[in-house]
Parts: structure tokens; sequence; C-alpha cells
């Protein structure tokens, strides 16, 4: 691995400062599981001097109730939120999000803000710079998505637009269900940006030298069915090849109000809000749950390899609706 | 059975475990020699270009360089067969194909070097389907392979060694047949044998001509005389071999990782380390044969096979070295699977850019039966016969024979396999599971369960030769000098079992010499499943052939006949007479007695392995899940109780049943980039999502040697892919065609989704101008 210099940051404001100083050769270190593969493979251009540990920042890794709703501090590790209490009772979508993440290992010591940051898989994008160097694309800043004439099998069904890596982000797609959003401090002080809004295709909505300091979960006023749901070909380790998030709040059978997050089929979670109008006050049921799940992938465009993943989205959405498996 | 032997059966610590379990087992990596330089190799990123140029100058001007090779520099090395591929070439013909070499005093230099070296490249059409190499117009990969056909034959083994297997009346055995069906299959999915430690090597070269390697290889005096020959045997080489962290037949062949560094200390004059990465392991080192069949088949309504006719296609991507030595060890491995007097399959090797096939266990006749057992069973269905029973009547029986990789008749002597397929059938409940077939065996909502059953056997037990020493100490121990290396199936702790047996000394008084060409004799090395039979026999005999010298030294002390005399634990005693007894030592303190065993090879036995599997399906999602596996042998005699164990578990990975499910490399199929060279991409088994595996042994006597063994360590993994594809299509009610069975096209099958990309059969069924109808009856 090639060589760089580790800052421990112990304020926030040290990290924005640290991040500004070093202007563009700088990277943000939470939990290392992607960050340290991103480099010791060096797939990126651009090879950072400086990397900045925000674990040595105090206070960051906290998992607080606020107004009857969640803010979680981004250095919160995933272990740490699949056995918390507070999200297991309230939130479980979440817990189970962040349980289906890789492996015990990787949860133990990676973190919320960095499994929303990570950077995509897209196996073009990723390819190992020894074995004939890197492939060139737009995301790394010239050139075309190589995953739409080349093996796109999982790759997004929708949204994609010039880069059609999905976000590989497990708890992105339950906070999506819960309407969460990030707080992000940067030099010119804090902003708010919803998960929903988080992700676009080729990059995040981080502004150069911000940070994700913290996630908000906002309350629910009403008891609610959670499920997360992941589709993958091995149990532990995978990324999703498609994933499911549903929050509903149920009475005497009927949906009174239901989200649906999908994860793996877009740059970014995609809510099904079609599908969720067209849910709200309809008794449960088989038929409500096929047409429910066919709305919401009524806008897929799938690429050449991975249409299959329509039928995995509405096989999803449909047992989650319904309860099953 | 009551077991009669002291160790051989016996559950017994593994000599090396204490090691490996504490971390102290020195695995290549783990070697440092003195003064040792670290080499990489730059890997070309086109899959088919000329070098026009390159600049090395600014690289060799990095700190700590030591040594920059191009194809302008090395000598005229070839490997392959014929050998046609140079170390470094002037062409590259992969992505990933060495462009040039480099050592230093760190790896992290040696990578900065490797950015610091510009080539200009004059980028070539590459080509990567077997069928659009074949085509005339298509880009051609070495002058000496014209059309892309790489040269038929094995000349090692034999002036007669087997290309293809024809003989018989064709069109009298399509006439005699009640069915005749036709079909393609392919098994593309060229997965990675993937054995957790990356082949690597350090070399010493000393002036003029002498090599070292440390290796960690599966048999270590096989790279010597690989070495050998592709040096334009001009060089003397050394090989030492060391624990090896598994290779499943891969790391049989590492010249290429073998020549970088030799090449590298030749020029840098000093040892050189070069380990490949997890990436390289994964994108530039060899993978399966991928393999493509278009056939015909007949059929009687007893399940007799009346007549085979096919072109297999063998895609071995941009070399071969050992691919020639499958088709002849999978055309025999065809004959012991299927009895058939008509034959007419006819293998084409074909080279294209990607990275190389090379050895896998399975060997060839897992490659064919993935395509040919789905083809028979074409014509089961449409005689409804029970595959279990096809399989069963139409396995080599004793009096039956094959003609065998050196194009000569071997008659079997073997046992009968048939009980044992009984019991494993019995075990998994075959009969009351089997419905028919394209028919479910029970259906929960979306969920359909599936069953499959397949075969594999191969003559290798007795393949190629071996050589070993024993010798006897005064003290009451003795030495196994044997090249065998370690490779994680515990035969060297094996070896000393059977030395400790023949002599009844304890195990503690046996030991191994490191597995180094310099002291030991001849090995061909554990490869297939030749260990118990092959290297055992040759064990074997090295002690008897000690035992005898130590009785015919010690005979007149004791006032007795050598053949009247017996040893245990160090005593040498009257067989009648126990109380006439004198210590080993008595020998004189100043001797050692040295036996010799060699192992002749004797293809006349074969091994047997049946695995049964239940897949469900899930029908919304195309998910393949593998519920139960039964694997049913015969081994004759048990040597290793826990290691047979772990063998015949070891069916999944390793580029074995998975690669029905889920193991494949993903090339992109226009540029050739090998898609998934990481672990969370190639898809790999892990240990929390393991089926119920419940393994059938019998021990039937077999006529091998004193311990009436055979190996089947190889053969665990062959069976089960065609079994799985065969469970799949009954599970859904509709004939899959192509490993694995993603639920791409799992969905695709079930008419869920268009993909649209189309099969890489079809152009197949096209070009070949077989109007292939699947399942067709004529």
């Amino acid at each position: 691995m090639r060589s760089f210099t580790h800052v421990n940051a112990h304020t926030i404001d040290e990290a924005l400062e640290l991040l500004s100083r070093h202007k563009g050769t700088a990277v943000l270190n939470a939990g290392g599981t992607d960050l340290l593969g991103v480099l010791k493979d060096e797939i990126l251009p651009h090879y950072p001097k400086v990397v900045i540990n925000l674990k040595t920042i105090p206070g960051l890794d906290e998992i607080t109730a606020v107004d009857g709703g969640l803010k979680i501090g981004s250095l919160t590790r995933l272990v740490d939120i699949v056995k918390s209490p507070l999200v297991r009772e309230r939130y479980p979508v979440l817990a189970e999000a962040a349980r289906s993440v890789a492996t015990p290992q990787i949860r133990n010591s990676a973190t919320i803000g960095g499994n929303l940051c990570q950077d995509v898989r897209c196996w073009y994008y990723r390819y190992p710079r020894h074995i004939g160097g890197p492939i060139q694309c737009l995301r790394k800043g010239s050139g075309s998505c190589l995953a739409v004439r080349g093996d796109n099998r999982y790759h997004a069904i929708m949204e994609g637009k010039r880069c059609f890596a999905v976000c590989p982000s497990d708890t992105a797609v339950a906070l999506a269900a819960l309407d969460a959003s990030l707080l992000v401090e940067g030099q010119d002080g804090e902003r708010k940006i919803m998960v929903t809004d988080f992700f676009s295709p080729l990059t995040n909505a981080l502004k150069p030298g911000e940070i994700v300091r913290d996630i908000e979960v906002p309350a629910l006023f009403n008891s609610t069915d959670q499920r997360y749901s992941k589709f993958t070909l091995r149990k532990p380790i995978d990324f999703a090849i498609v994933s499911v998030a549903i929050v509903a709040t149920m009475e005497n059978g009927i949906f009174r109000d239901v989200r649906i997050a999908l994860g793996g089929v877009a740059p970014g979670p995609v809510r099904a809000r079609a599908a969720e109008a067209m849910l709200k006050g309809t008794q449960a049921s088989e038929q409500v749950a096929f047409e429910a799940a066919e709305i919401a992938v009524s806008g897929a465009r799938p690429l050449s390899m991975n249409s299959y993943k329509i039928e995995i989205t509405k096989s999803l959405i449909k047992r989650a609706l319904l309860g099953g498996n | 059975m009551a077991n009669k032997y002291r160790f051989i059966g016996r559950v017994t610590p593994r000599l090396d475990a204490p090691e490996i379990v504490a971390g102290k087992a020195k695995f290549l990596n783990d070697i440092k020699v003195p003064g040792m330089l670290y080499g990489k190799a730059l890997r070309s990123p086109h899959a088919h270009a000329f070098i026009k140029k390159i600049d090395k100058k600014k690289a060799e001007e990095l700190k700590g360089v030591k040594a920059i090779l191009t194809w302008e520099d090395v000598p005229d090395w070839k490997g392959g067969t014929p050998r046609f591929t140079r170390i470094l070439d002037r062409k590259v013909r992969y992505v990933g194909d060495a462009v040039a070499l480099v050592a230093a005093t760190t790896e992290e230099i040696a990578k900065e070097a490797l950015k610091l070296i510009s080539v200009e490249f004059e980028v070539l059409q590459p080509v990567f389907d077997i069928e659009e190499a074949l085509r005339p117009e298509a880009p051609q990969l070495y002058d000496e392979f014209p059309g892309n056909v790489v040269t038929p034959g094995v000349p090692f083994f034999g002036p007669k060694n087997l290309k293809e297997v024809v003989m018989g009346d064709m069109e009298k055995g399509f006439a005699e047949a009640d069915v005749v069906t036709e079909g393609t299959f392919g098994y593309e999915n060229i997965p990675n044998p993937l054995p957790p430690e990356p082949p690597g090597v350090i070399a010493l070269w000393e002036d003029p001509n002498r090599l070292t390697l440390w290796v960690s290889n599966q048999a270590s005096y096989m790279d010597k005389i690989t070495l050998f020959h592709v040096m334009g045997r001009k060089v003397e080489v050394r090989s030492i071999g060391g624990p090896c962290g598994g290779s499943f037949g891969s790391k049989f062949m590492s010249w290429q990782v073998q020549t970088y560094a030799a090449l590298l200390s030749r020029a840098a004059r000093k040892p050189v380390k070069l380990v490949f990465t997890k990436e390289e392991h994964l994108a530039a080192f060899t993978v399966r044969p991928s393999s493509r069949m278009s056939a015909r088949v007949g059929m009687k309504k007893d399940g007799t096979v009346t007549a085979v006719s096919g072109k297999w296609l063998i895609d071995t991507g941009y070399y071969s070295m050992t691919t020639q030595s499958q088709v002849a060890v999978g055309c025999g491995e065809v004959q012991i699977m299927v009895r058939c007097p008509n034959w007419d399959l006819r293998p084409v090797i074909v080279c294209t850019n990607r990275n190389a096939s090379g050895i896998v266990r399975g060997f060839g006749g897992q490659e064919l039966k993935c395509i040919l057992i789905p083809l028979l069973s074409l014509a089961m269905e449409k005689l409804e016969i029970d595959p279990f029973e096809f399989l069963k009547k139409n396995y080599v029986k004793p009096g039956d024979g094959y003609v065998w990789r050196d194009g000569i008749w071997y008659t079997y002597r073997g046992v009968d396999y048939s009980p044992a397929m009984d019991k494993g059938a019995e075990a998994f409940g075959w009969k009351q599971k089997w419905k028919g077939w394209l028919t479910p065996t029970a259906i929960h909502g979306h969920k359909k369960r599936g069953i499959g059953v397949g075969v594999h056997g191969n003559a290798d037990i007795g393949e190629d030769s071996s050589e070993a020493y024993v010798r006897l100490h005064p003290d009451g121990t003795a030495m196994l000098f044997s090249c065998v290396t370690e490779h994680g199936t515990g035969q060297r702790s094996n070896y000393a079992k059977m030395v400790a047996e023949v002599l009844q000394i304890s195990l503690e008084n046996v030991s191994i010499t490191p597995s180094d060409s310099l002291i030991n004799p001849y090995e061909f090395g554990p490869a297939g499943s030749r260990g118990t039979y092959a290297i055992g026999s040759a064990v074997i005999r090295a002690a008897e052939d000690a035992k005898k010298k130590l009785f015919e030294i010690m005979a007149p002390m004791i006032q007795a006949e050598p053949g009247d005399l017996e040893t245990s634990d160090g005593m040498v005693f009257v067989k009648h007479h126990p109380d006439r007894k004198i210590p080993w030592k008595a020998m004189s303190v100043d001797r050692t007695i040295t036996g010799f065993g060699r192992f002749e090879p004797d293809y006349t036995l074969t091994n047997c392995m049946m695995s049964f599997v239940e897949v469900e399906v899930d029908t919304e999602t195309g998910k393949v899940d593998l519920i139960h596996i039964v694997n049913a042998t015969d081994a004759g005699k048990i040597i290793d109780p826990q290691g047979l164990e772990g063998q015949l578990n070891g069916c999944l990975g390793s580029a074995g049943i998975d690669s029905a499910l889920f193991e494949e490399t993903i090339l992109d199929r226009t540029s050739g980039h090998t898609l998934n060279a990481n672990l969370i991409d190639y898809k790999w088994r892990t240990f929390s999502e393991l089926p119920s595996i419940h393994n059938v042994v019998l021990e039937t006597p077999f006529p091998s040697h004193r311990f009436h063994a055979v190996g089947i360590g190889e053969v665990a993994t062959s069976p089960g892919p065609s079994a799985v594809l065969m469970a799949v299509s009954n599970a859904i009610g509709v004939w899959l065609h192509e490993y694995p069975v993603t639920p791409e096209k799992v969905l695709k099958a079930l008419g869920k989704t268009k993909s649209n990309r189309s099969s890489r059969l079809n152009s197949f069924n096209s070009s070949n101008g077989l109007n292939v109808r699947d399942g067709g009856a004529e």
C-alpha cells in the first residue's frame, strides 16, 4: 500500500480545517472498511496525501433520543446500531438493515456515516489498477459509463443517468423509508439533507470540505410494521442485488400509511411513492400487494442484463407488504 | 468390519496440525531469504495487442529498483503445449498478460516502478467466444495455431495419446436406438479453484545455470521438471517445497510465476520473491477450461446408450499447458461413466483472448460430464428412464474397459460400485423423492424443490510414477524420503501412517523429509486421486524393502531365516517364538538401512463418486438454494477417516458444485477485463451457508496395494454440478443449458423476464448447422 500522512482530528472544526488545508488531497476515514480497499487497489486517479481520522473526535458515536426521534452520530458503528435498544425498539428496520451489512468483523468497525458515504461497487469503477491499469469512466472524470454496453447485471434499473452504479448502502434504504436526513457540517455552517436527496448518479450531495455529522431520524407517531428485506446470492458479505425497506402503519388490516424504499436498483434509495399512494387506505391482500409491486417498478428501464432485478424487486415488495419472507 | 490395522483407518493427529493451528507453519510468504528482492509484473490493459515500444528508463532510475525485464531482455524460453508461449512476448494476448517484470528492494517500490514504465501498444482485435475464434476471419492469437486451434495431443502420454473418442459404427448405433436426441450445453463459467494461498515463489539464480526455487505447490518435484523443459533443458533446477495453502489442481503448474522470479533473480543477482495478489490470482492465473458441446445421443428403452456423436469445443484461453491432458483424461473418463460401443466425440481446443485455463480438479471429466449428462438426460426424459438407474447401469463394471489417455484399452479389474450407489440412493431417499423428469419433488408456495444425480470416476488413481525411500535407524525410528508436499489433504501424515503400519512402529517414530528435489527421488505428486494407490504403493514398497533388508541383516544374529522374522516397536522377533527378539540397534549404531519403492502406472483401476443433490428454487426471485447432498463412494479401505470426510465435504467449493450455483469468472465480453477479481464479486460460499452433506463410504477391498485402498480425493467436486443443473431443471420443469444457474437464467427459463442478452449457446446452434430442438426425438 502506498504511504500517506495519517492525522487524528479531535474536533469537527479541526477536521474541517484539515480538509480545507489539504484541499483535494485529503480523505476522511471513519471505519475505514471501504476506504482502505479503495486505497489499496488504487482504483481512483488521485491518491490522497492525507487521511483524516474522525474516530478520534469524541461524541460522534452516540445514539440519542430527540423529540421522539433519534439522532445518530455519524461515527456510530453498525454493530452499535444493531445492538441499540433505542433503535431496535423504534426503528427495527434500521437495526435490520445495519445487521445485513457484510460480516461481524466489518460491522465492528464500519460506521453509519461511512456506510452512507461509501463509494459504489461498480466493477468497472473498482477495477484493480495492477491488472492492466484502472478503467476510466465518467465517475472518475472522463469517458462514459462502461456498464451500459458491458456486464451490467448488478447495475441500476432506474434513475441511472451517465453513471449506472447503484447505491451500495443498506442503511440508506432503511433511512429513506424513515424519512431520515443527514446533518452536514462545512466551513459555511450546517445544513440538512434528506437521505433520499443525498445520492445522485456520479456522486453524493456532499460539497468539498463537508462532513456528515449526524443522522436524524424523525419520530413515528403511530406504531408501525417495519421490514428490511435484502436479496443477495450469499447471505453474509454480499451487497444487495435488490433490497426493500417498508414502514407501514396498519389499522385492522388496512394500510393507513406506507413507506417503501428500494435499494440496489438505482444510484440512491428510491421511494416508491406511487405505490405508497395507491396502498393508502386499502385492505392488505395478495392482489393489492401485487399491484403495488407492479406500480413500484413501472418506471424501471433495465439495461441489457439486469431486467431480472425487476422480478426480484416485485417479489421483495410483495412479500414485505404481506409480512412474509 | 473390524479394523485389523494399528494405524490405517484409525483417527490419528495430522503431523502438521499443531504448527498450522499455532501459526508456526512457514508458508511461502513467511520465508525471507537474505538479500531478497520483490518481484512484480506490469500487466497489459489490452486483450490483444503488439507492444510497439517500451520505455523503462524512468523506472530504472527509481531508487531501489534492481532489475526491469521486457520481452526484449528475456531468453526465448517457452511454456505451453506445444511450447509456443514465451515468458514475455512482443504480443500480449489477454488483459493482464505480463508486459514487463520488475525486481526492487520492497514491494511498494516495485509497484511504483511499474507505473513509470511507459508502453506503446498497437491494439489488435480480440476474440472471446469459442466459436467466433474458429471463424475464418477471426483474429489469430498465434502464428503457430492457425484458426486458433491448439495442436491436439500430449506427447508425454505416449505415441497413441488420446485425442478423441472415436470407435464403433455410428450409423448402426443410431439405427439401434429407440430415441435419438440432440442439444447444446455449455459449462463456460471458467470458475477459479482459488486456493486460499495465491501462487508465488522465491527464486535464486546462480550462474551459469543453477536455479533454486522455494515453492508452495501441489507437486514440488514437478516444478523442477516443468521449469527444466521451459528453460530450454539447460538449467539445473532444485525445488524446495513447503506447506501449500491449497491448490485444487491449479498450483500443480506455476511455471509463469516461477520463470518471472527466476529471470529477475538472474538479472538482479539476488533472490527474488514474487507472490501474486488475490486480484492477480483471480484475473491472471489459470481457471477451469470452458466447454461447449452440440451433440446427438442414441438410447434404447432399457437405458443402453447406442451412440454418442458430438463436437466438444474447449476454450483454453490464451494458451494451453495442460488442456490437451484434460481432454485426454476427460475422453477416458467419459467411457468409465457411460458404456457405449459407438462414439464419435471430437474435441477441438481453441485459444481466445482471456486468461489461460489450467489444471482444476475434475480434470476434463467434470467439464465433459457437465455438458454430456444433461444431453443424455434429454434422451432419458423421452424414455422415462430414472437417471439414477441409468448412471448405475452404465458405470464401468469389472470386465468392462476403456481407452485411457495413452490410447490403450484397459480392462477394469476393480470392484462393482453399484452397492455404493444403492446405499447412496437409500441414504438420500432417491426412490421416494423421484417423481419423474421435469417434475418438482415438492412445492411450497412459490418455492419448488427438485433432485438430481451425477457420477464421476477417474482411472488416474494409478496414474504416473512415484518413488520413495524409507531409511531405518538403529534407534527404532524411520524416515520417509518423498517429494510429496502437503497441499492440505493430510496425505503426508497418511504416508507416515503407512510406514508405521508396515514397520509396526509408533507414528512419533516416523519422520518425513522436506519435499526438496535435491534429496528425494522422483515424485509426480498428489495429482488427481493418485495419492493413496500410486504414491502410497511407492511408500509401502520402500518400507517393505527396508524391512526386508533389516531382516536380512538381523536373521543371522537371531539364528533364523529372514522370512521367519517380524518386527514391532523397534524389536525384531521370530514370528513363532516372539520371545526370541533383538532391538533394531543390534544392526550396529553406525548403520542405516534404506529401502526403495517405485510405483509404475496402472490404469486398470478407477474410483467413483456419485452425488445426489436436492435444491429449492424460488420461482419468484430465481434464487436457487442447495439443500442437501449425499456423496456415495467405495474407498476400498479408509486410510484416514477425518481426511476423507474433509475431502468429501469439499465437494462444494474450489470450482465444484458451486460452479453450478454461483462460482464464475466474469469477463467483459467486449474488452476482456475480468470484472470480478475480488472476493465480493467472485461468489464463494461462506461457512455460514453450508447445506447438509451426508457421505456414504463403503470399504470393499480393492486389488490395489497391501491396504486395498483407492484414492478418491479429487473427485468429490465433479458429479455435483451436472446434478444441480438436473435438479433445478426438474424443480422448474424447464431444461437449463448453462452454468451457473443464476436468478437471471432461472427467471428467463421460467419466461418471467426477457434478458436482452442472448445466450452464448445460440450462435453455436445456428452456425453448426444443427437444427437443435431440445429433446427432439427422431
